[in-house]
């Protein structure tokens, strides 16, 4: 083919990609274009066409890298935010339901719509606990643990909680606040007359079903280096999902644990044990927006506790 | 699992658009509101961000009326399909009842149809699902473009790299002039209604 060919249609080829959105794509045939007519001094008015080409290079990486800044997810309306708490929540048993709406809410990043629903679900007796937890759950999740703070003082003052679930929130509040190294104190609560601990861990227990875990060590075999302990915190748990926020810094980290890795002899801390067990990563998202932006989410099954 | 009210004889059912990023799942659903009226039952969610690319789902509710006794309801979905969103399309797909793969046939997605079927694999996997057992079909996409010089795969080593183990229904589409659209999901629906009635039958 006639360069001046080969070169309009690599450029139709790029143009093309371009309304189809992949611009990635576009810029490596816009790119080849450049480097056809570099190589080729004879080309009718190159500089104009090189410089035509360049700009439309630069203009496509400044729109890719709009996309990489986004800082907020698209706002979200309330009609929206409805959709996702009723299509989201699966179970059969309205309160439960109820529950799962509020969760899926946070999942998706609506934590002030979420809290709202956490809020009303502390008035029902059965949710009461995990409404409480998720609530502190969401702050953290927010950065305002602070408010977290308060609010939990405030369930002291009151007199919404009994004395046992106080003193659950309390313990299940301290364990995250060590997990994270934080200089809070929280107000003690009285260990209640009669408490079994086991009560805390067992699958009876009418909270979630699963023990809380606060952080988690993995130990990783690099290949070259020993095997290397690491410990990282939960943002988030459901049932026997976990999702753990790992910096981008941690490059080495990030590249092992891919969709689907097993992790063997993992450390589960909760507040009143340590267990060993297994979990499979079942999710990885690089953060797009909001404080933690370029940071990874990670999701954890645990399997077998 | 499918939401059966044997009582009010009602079946309602999820049925997931996946696929890579910018394959055309969302413009699939958009055909289908605009050329299915009345099939449609409500209006049509998009949740997006910047260039139109789906951010958590896009939603679209359909009636199909009664089947065998039962009305028939159904909600299709779309996941963001680009590469960072996985926990995203893992909370979309929780409950799915039948599963329209969208695959590019531009030349220069050929890889991303593939990672992407994985990924599906994957997150089907972390919801105790088989890809080989979930009512799934195949479709690829933006045939049209052929016409304008675009190098595109032939249909054959897209169904000898995309379904040569599973094997599964699979056909050429046009979402943006429509084209392959309608039996694209009439397939999904009838293998997913198949599948719901053999769960009918164990649970009787
Ligand atoms: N020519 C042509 N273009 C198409 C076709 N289907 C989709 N497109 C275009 O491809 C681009 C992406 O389409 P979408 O439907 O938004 O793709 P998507 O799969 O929903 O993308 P994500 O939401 O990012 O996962 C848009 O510019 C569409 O107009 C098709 O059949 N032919
Ligand atoms: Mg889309």
């Amino acid at each position: 083919m006639e360069i001046k060919k080969q070169i309009q249609s690599m450029i139709a080829e790029a143009k093309i990609y371009c309304t189809q959105g992949l611009l990635e794509e576009a810029i490596v045939y816009y790119q080849n274009a450049k480097n056809l007519v570099e190589k080729n001094e004879k080309v009718k008015n190159r500089e104009t066409i090189l410089k035509t080409i360049e700009d439309r290079i630069i203009s496509l990486e400044n729109e890719i890298q709009k996309v990489k800044d986004l800082k907020e997810s698209a706002p979200v309306s309330s009609e929206v935010q409805d959709l996702i708490k009723t299509k989201f929540a699966f179970s059969k048993d309205e309160n439960e339901s109820a529950l799962e709406g509020a969760i899926a809410l946070a999942k998706f990043g609506q934590y002030e719509r979420a809290l709202q629903e956490f809020d009303e679900l502390l008035q029902v007796d059965s949710l009461r606990l995990a409404a409480a937890k998720n609530i502190i759950r969401c702050h953290i999740a927010m950065s305002t643990i602070e408010k977290a703070v308060d609010i939990y003082q405030e369930w002291m003052a009151g007199d919404l909680f009994p004395q046992d679930q106080l003193y659950k929130i309390n313990i299940f509040f301290k364990s995250i606040i060590d997990s994270k190294g934080l200089d809070i104190m929280l107000p003690q609560v009285e260990e209640p007359v009669d408490f079994e601990m086991n009560e805390l861990g067992e699958s009876e227990n009418e909270d979630d079903e699963f023990m809380d875990i606060s952080s988690i060590g993995i130990s990783l075999d690099t290949g070259s280096e020993k095997k290397r302990m690491i410990d990282l915190d939960v943002s988030f748990q459901q049932g026997n999902e976990i999702n753990l926020i790992i910096s981008s810094k941690n490059k080495d980290l990030i590249d092992n644990l891919k969709v689907g890795f097993r992790l063997n002899d993992v450390q589960f801390y909760s507040p009143f044990a340590i267990f060993t067990g297994s979990g499979i990563v079942s999710a990885k998202t690089q953060i797009g927006f909001g404080p933690k932006q370029g940071d990874y989410s990670l999701d954890i099954t645990v399997i077998n506790k | 699992m499918a939401n059966i009210n044997i009582k009010k004889r009602e079946i309602e059912c999820k049925i997931v658009y996946y696929g890579p990023g910018r394959s055309g799942k969302t413009t699939n659903l958009e055909y289908i509101f605009k050329s299915y009226k009345n099939y449609v039952s409500g209006e049509m969610i998009s949740i997006k961000t910047e260039g139109d690319r789906t951010l958590f789902f896009d939603f679209l509710p359909i009636g199909l009326g009664t089947i065998k006794g039962y009305d028939v309801r159904v909600q299709l979905y779309t996941v963001p399909g680009q590469v960072q969103y996985t926990s995203t399309r893992r909370l979309v797909l929780k409950e799915v009842d039948g599963i329209v793969f969208v695959a590019d046939s531009l030349k220069v997605r050929r890889e991303k149809n593939m990672q992407s079927l994985k990924d599906l694999q994957n997150n089907l996997k972390g919801y105790d699902l088989s890809i080989f057992k979930v009512p799934l079909v195949l479709q690829y996409n933006k045939r049209d473009l052929s016409k304008q010089g675009i190098p595109l795969m032939h249909s054959e080593l897209m169904e000898k790299e995309l379904n040569s183990q599973l094997k599964v229904p699979s056909f050429q589409a046009s979402a943006i002039t429509g084209q392959g659209v309608g039996v694209t999901l009439k397939e999904c629906l009838m293998l997913t209604l198949k599948s719901i009635r053999k769960q009918l039958k164990t649970v009787k």
